[in-house]
């Protein structure tokens, strides 16, 4: 850090000054603070600073040398573990989040470092949290949290979804829940410039319930994709190529991104090292310091919003630096939390004061309520068998398979459940084979792997969670993380809705293979743990009731009118569709709104 | 060795394991819990803070004989054919003795310990000779007894035989013999453009 920089801040401009650093000014009051650099925060920071605003970013994590972690390119037998993870790191298992409760660190003491599961590799294990270090209790949930700069960013699955009037309006079509405050044209602008300013890859439609976006040029779908494309269609079911965050064409505006070029074990669980997948450093942050308004200091776990007592808006926020354990209080005119659905939740219930008693911008009672996500779990593996024994193929140089769309309570409403679900799924070859679990082992074990190599074809469903108040997390009154913050507690299960849906994803995901003419080789029926899709979503919702709901249609607190909470917690209900692209254009819009307001003066 | 379908291990275990049971203790019976650490002096584990490749320097966890076994034991789980190498050109034991060296979990390393010493049990008894003696019929028919039992996890022989299983075939499709000779792997390479299919009724790529 340089000496000049009494609190470390990192200010980043551009290439040559990326690594230079500058100072929080105590005596300075920022514009704009934004709590998070994941897919929300990142966004905040793009679009405040082109509006000119002066901005400071605050992360809880580092700023890791990504490429050195993500190395998509390297073959196994290069990594000192092939890839798995070191002796002294292991990762929950499916089994241990079932028969433990949270927190998981307890009995799983064996290894110096603990993951979610899905730090289960040497590429992913310095961007997921130590889970010790970050406990949480209550009720089973496979909670997944990346502390460093651009957050889960780094390693998301990059299928990038509108969602539709379907969603937006889905109380209307079924009388389950709330409307949200807003409508697909609203939010269509915006969708239309995350679109263009970051890049999609996929293919045109025209589905109701999936809105286009303006595609880059699409990846291709292989041989068992297209069989199972064409016996779809004669069902009237919609499979499409998978709809990546990954730019295709490249990004004349955009120096830090190249454009997909079809290489590295794209299906390995991690991130892109060349950035034709967005990640928010790349994509948002560094253009945002570009402009010379962004200051971002990392290591900040931000433990309270500060509050006027006398005008009773934000004033700006604690936070504690997660290496040397000091405090610090920054000042800014409006304050952004963007820290995760869950994380900002559990910062809103952590500020409270005479004033809010209940925590901040939680007068309705709702904050930490209507939490939702996606179930997953039911799946189908089946074999192409006209492609067993053919020589081998390349089908991972693309950023994923495909995506069969929605197809339950469209047109018709299913009897024993509403909303619907969506499947993800590929096939081909891979760099580590599918079915090494194969019974047996010698000459004919090895045949059959290389033989069958190529011709798997699986998928596995997300479906829509209900909002329900019930569903909600709290602090816990007894334990603490790493920084002395009261941890986050569960009180979440899927209820009968979830489990009947799934029974449907099961039976659906066999009937479909068979029908395409597959090989059944596997039909998953077991529901993964609560968390498991990384998609919580609802816990500071969006409504015009300030009763009943947190934040108005610009992710605006209805209590403190310069507070916005512009991650996936503003969402009213999951949809079935993955959440990043929207997370995104709602956050925009609410930037918009946000300059808008504070030139002003209503802030 | 008989072919009229699969030998039950846990009648056939009561004979082989008579034979030794003054060699081998307590520690081979079924077992709910896990098998206790057998103190072998020869298998001192290497220190946590070991670096990865410097195997000459740390204590290896298999005797040189132990090292031969575990080759040809790998080698019948993934031999070598017509199409390619197998374990042993792989070098598959050589990655499983550093998985073992370093990995924390010590009842592994016990497994892995009393493993090795129930297969050649199993080999003097079935065959008459110690595994690596063996032929390669005689050593596949050990395997088989292991691998058409291997639902008995409570036995400590099927819990290695899984493990050795699990070993192999990480280690083998991780090696460059695995990924290129083997499935030929043709990703990870630069590409203009992803073929992809058009079609897939009028012939198969």
């Amino acid at each position: 850090m340089d000496r000049k920089e009494a609190n470390g801040v990192m200010r980043m401009h551009g290439e040559s000054s990326r690594m230079a650093e500058s100072g929080i000014d105590p005596k300075k009051t920022y514009d704009a603070v934004v709590v998070g650099s994941g897919a929300a925060g990142g966004m905040a920071a793009h679009v405040l600073t082109i509006h000119g605003l002066q901005v400071l970013l605050l992360e809880a994590g580092k700023k890791l040398p990504i490429e050195q972690e993500l190395r998509s390119m390297q073959w196994p037998y290069d990594n000192a573990y092939r890839g798995a993870l070191p002796p002294d790191h292991a990762s929950i298992t499916f089994n241990e989040y079932t028969i433990r409760r949270p927190p998981y660190g307890a009995g799983l003491e064996k290894t110096k470092h603990l993951h979610s599961y899905v730090g289960s590799t040497d590429y992913v294990k310095n961007i997921v949290v130590d889970e010790r270090e970050n406990p949480y209790t209550g009720t089973n949930y496979a909670w997944v949290r990346a502390r460093c700069l651009g957050g889960k960013t780094n390693i998301w699955g990059r299928l990038a979804l509108r969602l539709s009037d379907y969603d937006f309006k889905a109380k209307s079509r079924d009388g389950y829940g709330e409307n949200w405050p807003i409508s697909y044209s609203d939010l269509a602008p915006y969708y239309d410039k995350v679109d263009l300013y970051l890049g999609i890859t996929g293919v045109k439609e025209n589905l109701p319930y999936l809105p286009d976006s303006i595609f880059q040029r699409p990846t291709k779908l292989n041989c068992a994709e297209v069989t199972l494309k064409q016996s779809l269609q004669k069902m009237g079911r919609t499979l499409t190529q998978y709809r990546a965050g990954v730019t295709s064409d490249g990004l004349k505006h955009n120096q830090y991104r190249s454009q997909c070029f079809g290489r590295g074990a794209c299906e390995r669980k991690g991130g892109c090292d060349i950035h034709a997948a967005f990640d928010s450093p790349t994509g948002l942050i560094y253009p945002a310091m570009d402009t010379g308004n962004l200051a971002l200091r990392t290591n900040a776990v931000v433990r309270e919003v500060t509050i006027d007592a006398q005008t009773g808006k934000a004033s700006g926020v604690h936070f504690v630096d997660s290496e040397t354990m000091k405090d610090y209080t920054v000042r800014a005119r409006v304050v952004l939390v963007a820290a995760s659905t869950l994380e900002s939740a559990r910062l809103l219930l952590l500020s409270k004061s005479r004033l809010y008693p209940n925590g901040l911008a939680n007068s309705s009672g709702h904050v930490g309520h209507n939490f939702c996500e996606h179930i997953m779990g039911p799946g189908v593996v089946g074999l192409a068998q006209d492609l067993v024994g053919k020589p081998s193929t390349l089908d991972d140089g693309r950023p994923g398979g495909f995506y069969l769309t929605r197809f339950r309570n469209l047109a018709e409403k299913h009897p024993k459940f509403i909303r619907g679900y969506g499947f993800e799924g590929g096939s081909g070859a891979r760099m580590f084979p599918e079915g090494t679990d194969r019974h047996g082992f010698g000459a004919s074990f090895k045949e059959e792997v290389r033989r069958n190599e190529g011709a798997y074809i699986s998928m596995g469903a997300f479906g829509e969670v209900l909002a329900r108040y019930e569903n909600y997390v709290d602090l816990d009154p007894v334990v603490k993380d790493k920084w002395g913050i009261p941890a986050l507690r569960f009180h979440y299960n899927f209820g009968d809705n979830e489990h009947r849906m799934a029974e449907d994803m099961k039976e659906t995901a066999q009937e479909m293979f068979e029908a395409a003419g597959f090989k059944t080789v596997h039909v998953s029926s077991r529901v993964l743990t609560e968390g498991w899709s990384i998609h919580e979503l609802g816990t500071a919702r969006m409504g015009s009731d300030p009763k009943t709901s947190v934040l108005n249609q610009f992710q605006q607190s209805h209590d403190v009118k310069n507070l916005f909470v512009v991650d996936g917690s503003a969402f009213v209900n999951a949809s079935c569709q993955n959440p990043t692209w929207t997370i995104m254009s709602l956050c925009w819009r609410s930037c918009d709104y946000l300059a808008d307001e504070l030139g002003k003066g209503n802030l | 060795m008989s072919t009229e379908g699969p030998i039950n291990l846990k009648q056939d275990r009561r004979q082989w394991l008579k034979t030794s049971a003054t060699v081998l203790g307590a520690s081979l019976l079924p077992l709910p819990a896990m098998p206790s650490e057998v103190a072998q002096a020869e298998t001192a584990p290497g220190t946590a803070q070991t670096k990865p490749g410097e195997t000459k320097s740390a204590a290896r966890f298999f005797t040189p004989a132990q090292h031969t076994l575990v080759e040809e034991l790998s080698e019948t789980i993934i031999p070598a054919d017509s199409h390619s190498g197998g374990a042993k050109a792989a070098q598959v034991a050589d990655y499983i003795e550093q998985a073992l060296r370093e990995t924390v979990d010590n009842s592994q390393k016990s497994v892995w310990r009393d493993g090795l010493r129930l297969i050649d049990l199993m080999s003097q008894h079935y065959n008459g000779k110690s595994f690596v003696d063996s032929s390669s019929d005689e050593r596949i028919a050990v395997l088989t007894v292991l691998s058409d039992n291997d639902h008995m996890t409570d036995l400590p022989e099927v819990r290695f035989f899984r493990d050795l299983k699990g070993l192999t075939v990480r280690g083998y499709y991780t090696s460059k013999i695995g990924i290129d000779d083997e499935l030929e792997y043709r990703g990870n390479r630069m590409l203009t453009e992803y073929v992809g299919c058009d079609d897939p009724t009028p012939k198969s790529r």
